[in-house]
């Protein structure tokens, strides 16, 4: 796996964990969905939607039900 | 008759009214025979002044307190006896005053004579000649001869001491007027300065005795600017004379944004004096500023446009039309091959606001992606990230003054006294007037214990706890029922609040719960907690010790949430305020630095915003965020980012995980460095656009406050073009035509797109020196305080703030934590400070190591110390002290061989991605040579020079 990619995991990851405090699943997935969303270029979430279809075991819960929700 | 409220926006910046501006209600007067009113509390000498009548006058100077020692400003006053000194008589009603008849000329010319029978009589010679107020006086007064003669004991001989770099201190010209002793204590708050002996034994004495650099002088210049004499004298003025004519200007260092009048002989710069009309220092000014302006004419400016086909090929010096055309043609096929994409650029917060504006503009015209960013990157995203979320806009509450009205000032990771030194005297001043202090702060920070500065408390947090800490607070105001339940109530999201209590409330936020975590004891905590909360005005002062962290964001909010929950916001004397760190932070973030923000913080996918700026610029601007300054890197090193231009930063040494990042400069097809030294960064280069200096053009600069001021060229551009004039031509080398003809005009464009700079033109900032955004229809003098009334969000939003640990952990291989920081003399990356005599005070960064834990591993001071993470290593020097704790070791980054960054890693701050500078897991160990990353670097740095110079001398040599 290349850095970029790593790096991708452990950012979706911190935003999932600062996202799902007190909220439902969904809500928490939602809200890291759309931070991700605002914030990363389409090229970052193409990387990251294919890391989820090819494997994404390193995506935690709440990161792989927030990227699965990526357009 | 004339009335006077004496406000400050009345007074004249180049008068001095002998004594400071009273507040009070108004009392009249008269002064020879005429009536004036001015309020409560007013000397009779600056009364007299307002009227327009000077009072001759020695040791009083409007920046001081009435000190009454040199008894020239004697005045008379109907119906009282004897003659008292108009500096320390306050205006009373009904007075009758009179500042000249014989008997008050008599006294006045032998007060001066006495002077004078104990001064050298080589006016012609002094160096203060044309600019000498004992000269001044001495004419004034009509002095025409010296009856003592100079036979009997004098000071004529006393030794000058030249000991500072930068102004000399001659005893023998000295008066004992105490100005420059009040004005290191008033001022200043140093208190470094003091009168030695009695009577005739007076002497002015730096520290203990000691030479002025020797002593605690911290060189901020208030002692010369206060001195009526030549005693303390510029060495620059010894050397070249007196000014001739000046420019009022910005200051190019950190966040306050100083101004000051460069004062000059044609082109050159003799001295930089702090503008006492400046709003933002008020006559005030730090080492730095006022005395670190020498690189701007060092030997090693680069001062022609640079080009090479890699980065191990000489570079060929051309002009700026090869330059240019080379650098467009490179992005160009870079796009073709690898996409529009490909490549981007960072905007440079040492840069105007104008240049920012321009290179933005650039990237998203014509490079035509969203790929900006800017060095707020790595210090103060979170910030506008986390007052954005919960205040609803990207910026501080508060003007610098507003410290004067807090009871209560908490400091959060950030350290004044060294990084903004004009603000931290501000902020001393109130302190010594009353307020109380709390420092948060893993390292023992000069404002913790200093003269006549205690704090309360000191929260010696643990690195990396941030969030701990303000949770606990939160908690333990509405455990003990200390919020502002009114304040919320009436300004607060409340299904918000009441979601946030619920959290905040859970007992693992709980002091008691958090002690551990923090090293900080429960009850200092609630002591501190109490503290703020009952202060009636209390403030938060915050640095990147706050943003620097994994949970930079989330601390920002925690701090909004703490202001919000005690109501300290929306008038003077408390709010959020974040200390930026460079000049320009501030601006560089407002003008559409980011690459999910257009100018004034609308998010690229605002259609109606996208909209504006696409019909004024006639492109398509894209609605998806860029890549920001850690995702280009990854880019670069993944093959999918080919081309940067950088105006003005220095990745290489700034930003962490140095291996990192060099592996991605290198990985780079064009790399573009515009930058007035051949630094770090424009080592990996192919082209270098020479930059200019803030002394070199016009524009703006922003501060911390929000306040734009102006920035005046004072010299021309070394290489022929100001930073925004390169940017324009390398946009149409690119095909995308830029035709301003002043700055000015990019101001009128960005005050047209950006409702928050809507009223800001170049004509209003002449007209009154600055204006503080949002500056429009809405407050068309601009906003001081923001939030007044409601938050611009409408509701403030408590957001959750949950403590999430950083993954950067002590183990057993890194048992310690480094964390980084800043030192008084040095600026950023150095690469201004170095090259000025400011490096005799910093000649190499060292690390702080706790006494127990140097002895454990067998350190002595100054031993080298193998520095190692998970992300390199490097060496450094030791420096044993207590002001770090044990377990915690510190450095600073202003030297690049120090290689601070080789150590730091890619964490960041899980919104932005700001880097997490300020907790590094290292292991320590005494070793005997420097790292290999240290030794490679002074290869590539001596190769790099070379193949620099090479090229200069062959051209020199085909001219010869």
């Amino acid at each position: 796996m290349d850095q970029e990619l790593t790096h991708l995991i452990k950012m979706a990851n911190q935003i999932a964990a600062h996202c799902a405090p007190g909220e439902p699943s969904n809500v928490a997935a939602d809200r890291a969905a759309n931070h991700i969303t605002r914030f990363w270029a389409p090229s970052m979430r193409l990387q990251i939607k294919a890391y989820l279809l090819a494997d994404g075991v390193l995506l935690d819960d709440t990161a792989q039900d927030a990227v699965s929700r990526l357009g | 008759m004339l009335q006077y409220f004496d406000p400050k926006q009345r007074r004249n910046p180049e008068v001095d009214y002998g004594t400071p501006a009273a507040q009070g209600s108004l009392v009249r007067l008269t002064i020879d025979g005429r009536t004036i009113e001015v309020p409560e509390g007013t000397s009779i000498m600056r009364a007299a002044m307002l009227a327009s009548i000077k009072i001759p006058k020695l040791c009083a100077t409007d920046s001081l307190e009435a000190f009454g020692s040199c008894r020239l400003c004697l005045v008379e006053i109907e119906g009282r006896r004897g003659l008292p000194s108009s500096c320390t008589t306050p205006v009373e009603q009904g007075l009758v005053v009179h500042t000249y008849n014989p008997r008050l000329a008599l006294v006045r010319r032998n007060v001066m004579e006495l002077y004078i029978s104990d001064h050298p009589l080589d006016c012609l010679t002094c160096p203060a000649n044309g600019n000498c107020e004992l000269q001044d006086v001495a004419g004034e007064v009509g002095l025409r001869a010296v009856r003592y003669g100079f036979e009997g004991e004098n000071h004529l001989a006393a030794e000058p001491d030249t000991s500072h770099p930068y102004f000399s201190f001659d005893a023998s010209k000295c008066i004992v007027c105490s100005r420059c002793v009040r004005a290191c204590e008033e001022v200043q708050g140093t208190f470094a300065l003091t009168i030695d002996g009695r009577g005739f034994d007076s002497k002015v004495a730096a520290g203990q005795d000691e030479s002025f650099l020797d002593s605690d002088c911290v060189s901020c210049g208030a002692c010369v600017q206060a001195c009526p004499t030549a005693t303390l004298m510029e060495k620059t003025v010894i050397e070249q004379g007196q000014p001739e004519h000046s420019v009022i200007t910005t200051c190019a260092y950190c966040g306050v944004g100083c101004a000051f009048k460069a004062e000059l002989k044609g082109d050159q710069v003799v001295r930089m004096v702090p503008y006492k009309g400046g709003a933002a220092n008020q006559g005030h000014s730090c080492v730095k500023g006022r005395f670190a302006f020498g690189y701007a004419t060092h030997k090693e400016r680069v001062t022609t446009p640079m080009i090479r086909d890699s980065i191990d090929a000489p570079w060929q010096t051309v002009s700026w039309d090869e330059a240019m055309t080379f650098a467009a043609n490179r992005i160009r096929q870079i796009q073709q091959v690898y996409g529009s994409d490909s490549v981007g650029g960072i905007t440079s917060s040492r840069c105007t606001n104008e240049e920012t504006y321009l290179v933005q503009k650039l990237v998203r015209a014509a490079f035509g992606n969203n790929n900006v960013d800017t060095c707020a990157r790595v210090c103060h995203s979170p910030t506008g990230y986390g007052l954005k979320a919960t205040l609803g806009e990207s910026a501080g509450t508060q003007a610098f003054e507003s410290v004067e009205q807090a009871d209560v000032i908490m400091v959060i990771g950030a350290n004044p006294t060294d990084a903004h030194p004009v603000f931290a005297s501000r902020l001393k001043r109130r302190l010594r007037a009353g307020a109380e202090l709390i420092v948060a702060d893993p390292r023992r920070i000069d404002l913790v214990s200093g003269p006549h500065v205690q704090a309360r408390h000191h929260l010696k947090l643990l690195p990396g706890t941030n969030v701990a800490l303000i949770n606990a607070l939160a908690h333990t105001i509405i455990d003990e029922g200390l919020q502002d339940q009114a304040f919320i109530e009436a300004r607060c999201d409340l299904e918000a609040f009441a979601r946030w209590r619920a959290f905040i409330m859970e007992p693992r936020n709980a002091p008691e719960a958090l002690s551990a975590a923090l090293g900080v004891s429960a009850e200092s905590l609630r002591s501190a907690a109490r503290l703020y909360a009952k202060a009636g005005n209390a403030a938060i002062y915050y640095g990147l010790g706050v943003t620097e962290h994994s949970q930079g964001s989330t601390m920002v909010m925690g701090i909004a949430n703490l202001a919000m929950l005690t109501g300290n916001l929306g008038r003077e004397g408390v709010g959020v305020n974040p200390l930026r760190g460079q000049n320009n932070v501030q601006g560089a973030c407002d003008m559409g630095s980011f690459p999910h923000e257009l100018p004034g913080y609308r998010h690229v996918s605002d259609q109606r915003v996208r909209q504006a700026f696409e019909a004024s610029w006639g492109v398509q601007i894209g609605s998806e965020p860029g890549l920001r300054i850690p995702n280009m890197l990854d880019g670069a090193i993944s093959g999918t980012y080919k081309g940067l231009y950088c105006q003005g930063e220095d990745i290489a040494q700034s930003d962490p995980n140095t291996h990192h990042v060099e592996a991605a400069l290198r990985n780079l097809d064009c790399l573009i460095v515009q930058d007035i030294f051949l630094n770090e960064t424009a080592k990996f280069a192919h082209v270098f656009f020479p930059g200019a200096t803030f002394l070199e053009k016009d524009g703006t600069f922003t501060n911390a406050e929000r306040r734009i001021s102006p920035v005046r060229r004072v010299m021309q551009p070394l290489s022929g073009k100001a930073d925004w004039e390169a940017t324009m031509a390398f946009s149409n080398a690119l095909g995308y035509p830029m035709n301003y003809q002043h700055p000015s005009e990019i101001m009128a464009e960005i005050a047209s797109l950006t409702p928050t700079f809507s009223g800001v033109s170049y004509q209003r900032l002449d007209e009154e020196g600055s204006l503080q955004w949002p500056c429009n229809d809405a407050a068309p003098s601009g906003t001081p305080t923001m939030h007044v009334d409601q938050f611009v969000r409408g509701k403030g939003y408590f957001e959750r703030t949950e403590f999430i640990a950083t993954a950067e952990k002590v183990t057993r291989r890194f048992p310690f934590l480094l964390t980084t920081g800043r030192i008084l003399s040095q600026y950023n990356v150095g690469a201004q400070t170095r090259r000025t005599a400011n490096i005799g005070w910093h000649e190499q960064d060292l690390l702080e190591i706790h006494p127990q834990d140097a002895e454990d591993l067998g350190i002595n001071e100054l031993d080298a110390v193998q520095v190692a993470s998970r992300a390199g290593e490097t060496v450094l020097a030791a420096r044993i002290t207590d002001r770090v704790q044990p377990g915690v070791v510190y450095t600073t980054f202003h030297h690049p061989e120090s290689g601070a960054n080789v150590v730091t890693t890619d964490n960041s701050d899980w919104a932005t991605n700001c880097p997490e500078y300020k907790v590094t897991a290292v292991h320590l160990k005494k070793v005997e040579r420097p790292s290999d990353w240290q030794t490679e670097h002074l290869a590539f740095t001596e190769t790099q020079v070379r193949l620099m110079t090479q090229p200069t001398k062959r051209a020199l040599d085909e001219t010869a």
